[in-house]
């Protein structure tokens, strides 16, 4: 069975989720529009939340993606459309 | 003598936080040794720092952290020039928790395993590098390791710093946290380590040492600008000396040579005589080798028309925290200056006769007019420190 693409407030849970795992203080508040500054995140943090939600999704992020994901919902985007593609469903 | 006096202190250990009741416990005789090691157990790395901070250090950071925000907090120095505050605290071996936990990661789940933290949380300057950003220290910041000395050369070497002019104010110190499988195997392997897990410095049954974990800073300051800032001063760091055995990799020089060097150089710069001395508080592993090597040193040093003074180990009640012991015992000796007062030796209850000193062993001693004390510290390598402790 192919794997369900995931909605925009399961990816915003999942990330929250994942902020809230390395105690980033406002994790529950994160909203699409949030930046990583927003959230004191760093460099650091951003790989950690980025290799959880590679494990969650059975998806890889490759590092030359990774300065494109500015806010809360370009991390969402990119989820949703990796699964997408390995789903093989049209964009 | 230097310039160089103390107006901050702090201390993480087995039997207590906060330099006065760390020093009390050990007045009080009590022990934080169980099970054969002295852990920190009552240690929440969360009230120093926040959860995400905590989880971002490796434990021996941590501990650094809690006793470098208790000796600043102490020192209040609001308003110092960011570039003349230093930060010297060193470990005997880094963030060994995160290297058994980030090693067990990787053979199980290959690279994709490996925290992108491993590197900032082991690495051995992780305390001095996160206490100088808490601090907003720019001045000198590093940390040193020579094992079982380490606590004292930070402390010798930020004395150093200071009086060069290179800096006003110096945080400086050790921590230790290396209660883990892999460092108590190694220990154990060599023949260290006490199979009884009795800490027993100088006593003739000792057979060998006992970990701890643990974390003591201090901040040391120039002087006159402790004075002119009206700031408490707990004492002074009268003198240091260093030397190194150049024998063995891990047993002390049978002659004592390299302990020796140390504490004469240390007597030398502190302007000092042996009669001035009235306590040394002892390296005192409780390893038959160390113990009875210390006692001819100490011997030789005192000898002529004096008697010894008084020694004492604390490490019989909070067990050896290398990287961190050198510090702890810092504390000690400005503590039995300050109060006047000896802390005993733990356990001493059948003499050796190769250790023939005075040990301390009834419990605390009053020591009205105690004026200078000398702290011996002895690392693998053979590397050796000795700070001498007086009053201001």
């Amino acid at each position: 069975m192919s794997q369900q693409i995931p909605t925009e407030q399961e990816t915003l849970e999942a990330i929250r989720e994942e902020l809230a795992a390395i105690k980033v203080p406002d994790a529950a508040s994160a909203e699409p529009s949030s930046t990583w500054s927003d959230l004191d995140v760093d460099s650091l943090d951003l790989v950690e939340i980025v290799k959880a939600l590679e494990d969650r999704y059975d998806v890889q992020i490759a590092d030359g993606r990774l300065k494109a994901i500015a806010t809360v919902g370009d991390a969402q985007e990119l989820v949703q459309e990796l699964v997408r593609e390995k789903a093989g469903a049209p964009a | 003598m230097t310039g160089v006096v103390v107006t901050g202190r702090g201390v993480v250990s087995s039997i207590g936080e906060g330099a006065d009741a760390f020093f009390e416990a050990l007045l009080a005789k009590r022990s934080g040794i169980e099970d054969g090691a002295g852990a920190c157990t009552g240690f929440d790395p969360e009230t120093a720092m926040t959860g995400k901070e905590a989880r971002r250090a490796d434990r021996f950071t941590q501990l650094a952290v809690n006793a470098a925000d208790q000796a600043v907090a102490e020192a209040a120095f609001d308003g110092i020039e960011p570039e003349r505050l230093g930060v010297i605290v060193g470990t005997g071996v880094g963030g060994l928790m995160t290297l058994e936990a980030e090693c067990k990661a990787w053979l199980e789940g290959g690279d994709r395993a490996v925290s992108p933290l491993f590197v900032p949380m082991m690495m051995p300057n992780a305390a001095a590098g996160t206490i100088a950003m808490r601090i907003g220290a720019h001045g000198p910041g590093f940390s040193v390791a020579s094992a079982c000395a380490t606590g004292a050369h930070a402390i010798g070497e930020a004395v150093r710093l200071i009086d060069r002019g290179e800096a006003d104010v110096v945080v400086a110190g050790g921590s230790e946290a290396a209660l883990t499988g892999l460092c108590m195997a190694a220990f154990r392997k060599m023949g260290a380590l006490s199979r009884e897990g009795i800490s027993r410095p100088f006593d003739a049954r000792r057979d060998g040492f006992v970990m701890g974990e643990g974390a003591g800073v201090l901040v040391l300051e120039r002087e006159d600008h402790a004075r002119a800032r009206g700031a408490t001063i707990y004492g002074r760091i009268a003198g240091y000396g260093a030397s190194n055995d150049a024998f063995h990799i891990t047993q002390p020089d049978e002659n004592g040579r390299g302990a020796t060097q140390a504490m004469r150089a240390t007597l030398a710069d502190a302007g000092a005589q042996p009669a001035d001395v009235g306590y040394v508080n002892a390296h005192g592993t409780s390893t038959p080798f160390n113990d009875k090597i210390e006692t001819a040193a100490i011997r030789g040093v005192f000898n002529g028309a004096n008697t010894p003074p008084p020694v004492s180990s604390t490490k019989s009640a909070i067990g050896h925290l290398l990287g961190a012991a050198g510090a702890v015992e810092a504390i000690v000796c400005i503590e039995a200056v300050r109060r006047g007062v000896l802390p005993p030796t733990l356990n001493y209850e059948d003499p050796d006769p190769d250790c023939d000193l005075d040990y301390v062993p009834e419990g605390p001693r009053e020591a009205p007019g105690l004026e200078l004390a000398l702290s011996n510290s002895f690392g693998f390598g053979g590397q050796n420190a000795c700070l001498a402790v007086s009053a201001a």
